[in-house]
């Protein structure tokens, strides 16, 4: 699963696999449009859907919190 | 009441002293004494909008709360998971109904203050009646920013991203907060609760540094910015036609100015005020005129609003129904472009609310498009920049940063003489008057010390805006400009701590009383 998340990100925003700050969102690594698209990949890929109220920069501050909410919505 | 006043200066010092004196689980019914008296005081009237607002959204909050709690309970007793998701999508659905049917009460009351002056003359003509009282509706202070403010706190209440407040009058303190009611920046419901909870020990260098940046934003404020409007008022005050282009050009770049001095002023004084008394406010500026980028302008240019147009419009529209019904008919379309079908309407949507957040013309509605229009094409064309890029063999370097950077300067010029201007006739006079009467002599001669400014006043302008400048690059390079000062000897210390409170004495722009202008975005 981390392998097929970091692939997705790794398309849309490379920036973000080297990340090591703590806000992707609030540093400008990835923009409103990037996390959109980013969820839509997600969601195809592993069948989930992720609510609006999931999309938040605390859940995308870096690919680690991305992977935890990943995980959290699987095991819903 | 205005930051800049005897008034507001006498009021934060009572609240920074008794603050610092209470018990200090009580610190925060200080706060909210001090906010009430700034609010009444300011009104000078009974605050009947931003109680309506504020009873509305404690009940939602209440109601969300414990529709979120029968939800828990009902999902414990389910067994499979198809019994679950209909639970859920229950639950979900009566809470919604309340969201929207709160959303729409408090639109609906912004819409009705912002826009009941110029709807008199057309309910007029409709009902033939006289609708004078519509004409003598004053809109409540700060209206625009304590409702999407309240807003937010039920959007996150109902999202779980917020605990839901059962006291009334925390409430009302976090959408009454004194030094960010009238003019923002917004904040957040839990960042703000957790604040207002803890306990704050006075500190003597935590005072000063906020001492320090309300100072420094007074001097963007009365040093830059009004004395910038002087130019500018008496420019646009003109006929277009009877002002060289060349002048209306410098016009309408001092008029970026401005509003930037102007509006970061104010959010550096609120801050500055809420530091005193630790408290956070967040960032609401990022160097804008630095961007490389139109988007990128937007996300150093009043953040917080877009922040909230952002978690609140453009992600709930994307991920709604309809917007998840769009991208999965768009996916496939268009060689990859329908995917951006979704993000593209969201983003008109953000754009077009933006606008008639701002103002009440068309003007606004238009400028709000015309941005809108701009992120949505640069959306659209973003795959192909590094191709475009390639053929045209342009490396990154200090040449294409400042190309990009003046490129932006020029969308916003031209989006700002729009809503500078006080009609669409009058920009497009002035659209025209760049391009046949440029007439550049006019900068050099002197005729520019004919609107208002003398010779002293471009020099002082000058020096004030290098200093500024300077400030900003020294932040841009990720140091915090407060801190490397006091890093300095006590004679540097003093010259850059002093210096600035004389200019601001000496040079800055105030009335016959000592009062000041209006901040700008009070009005929007």
């Amino acid at each position: 699963m981390e392998a097929k998340i970091l692939e997705i990100l790794e398309e849309h925003c490379e920036e973000a696999l080297s990340y090591d700050g703590g806000s992707m969102m609030e540093d400008g690594i990835i923009d409103s449009f990037t996390v959109i698209n980013v969820v839509s990949d997600l969601e195809d890929e592993f069948d989930i859907e992720i609510d609006a109220k999931y999309v938040v920069a605390e859940n995308f501050r870096n690919k680690e919190a991305i992977i935890a909410l990943v995980q959290k919505l699987l095991e819903e | 009441m205005q930051l800049i006043s005897y008034a507001f200066v006498i009021l934060w010092m009572f609240t920074f002293a008794l603050y610092y004196l209470v018990p200090k689980k009580t610190q925060w019914c200080v706060l909210l004494g001090a906010s009430l008296l700034f609010y009444v005081l300011g009104l000078k009237g009974i605050p009947v909008g931003l109680l309506l607002t504020g009873v509305t959204t404690y009940g939602c909050g209440l109601f969300l709360g414990r529709k979120l709690k029968q939800e828990k309970d009902a999902l414990r007793r389910c067994s499979g998971k198809e019994e679950k998701k209909a639970v859920k999508a229950a639950f979900q659905k009566s809470r919604k109904r309340v969201q929207i049917l709160y959303i729409a009460f408090n639109l609906g009351l912004l819409l009705f203050y912002k826009y009941a002056v110029i709807a008199a003359p057309f309910a007029e003509r409709l009902t033939g009646a006289h609708a004078g009282f519509l004409e003598r509706v004053i809109m409540p202070l700060g209206i625009s920013f304590y409702t999407l403010t309240a807003i937010s706190y039920v959007v996150d209440a109902g999202r779980e991203n917020c605990e839901v407040e059962t006291n009334p009058l925390k409430l009302l303190l976090f959408l009454a907060y004194f030094p960010s009611v009238t003019q923002g920046p917004f904040t957040r419901f839990q960042q703000m609760k957790e604040q207002f909870e803890r306990e704050h020990a006075f500190r003597y260098d935590r005072m000063l540094r906020g001492i320090q940046r309300f100072v420094w934003g007074a001097f963007k404020k009365l040093v830059i910015a009004d004395r910038m409007g002087i130019f500018v008022d008496r420019v646009y005050g003109m006929e277009a036609s009877a002002v060289p282009g060349s002048i209306l050009i410098c016009a309408t770049v001092l008029y970026m100015l401005q509003l930037y001095a102007d509006f970061s002023g104010y959010i550096d004084m609120a801050a500055g005020v809420s530091e005193s008394l630790d408290i956070t406010l967040p960032d609401n500026f990022k160097r804008p005129y630095f961007a490389g980028s139109v988007a990128e302008f937007w996300r150093r240019w009043h953040i917080s609003l877009g922040n909230w147009f952002k978690d609140y419009v453009m992600f709930s529209f994307v991920m709604s129904g309809i917007g998840r019904k769009i991208s999965k008919a768009c996916k496939n379309k268009g060689n990859g472009l329908g995917r951006q079908a979704a993000p593209v309407i969201g983003t008109m949507l953000v754009w077009f609310f933006t606008g008639i957040w701002h103002g009440r013309t068309v003007s606004y509605m238009l400028w709000g498009l015309y941005y809108g229009v701009i992120m949505s094409v640069s959306l659209v064309l973003e795959p192909n920049y590094a191709v475009w890029k390639e053929k045209l063999s342009i490396r990154d370097g200090r040449v294409w940063s400042l190309f990009r950077m003046a490129r932006t300067w020029l969308i916003v010029f031209v989006a700002d003489v729009l809503i500078r201007s006080t009609s669409l006739a009058q920009a497009g006079a002035i659209y025209t008057s760049f391009v046949r009467r440029l007439q550049i002599g006019s900068l050099l001669s002197r005729e520019i010390t004919s609107y208002g400014l003398s010779k002293y006043d471009f020099v002082l302008l000058f020096a004030a805006l290098l200093l500024w400048l300077a400030v900003s690059v020294i932040e841009e390079w990720g140091f915090d400009v407060r801190t490397v000062i006091a890093d300095r000897p006590l004679a540097v210390r003093w010259i850059c701590y002093y210096g600035v409170v004389l200019l601001l004495l000496v040079t800055g722009i105030y009335g016959g009383s000592y009062d000041t202008a209006a901040f700008m975005y009070q009005s929007f």
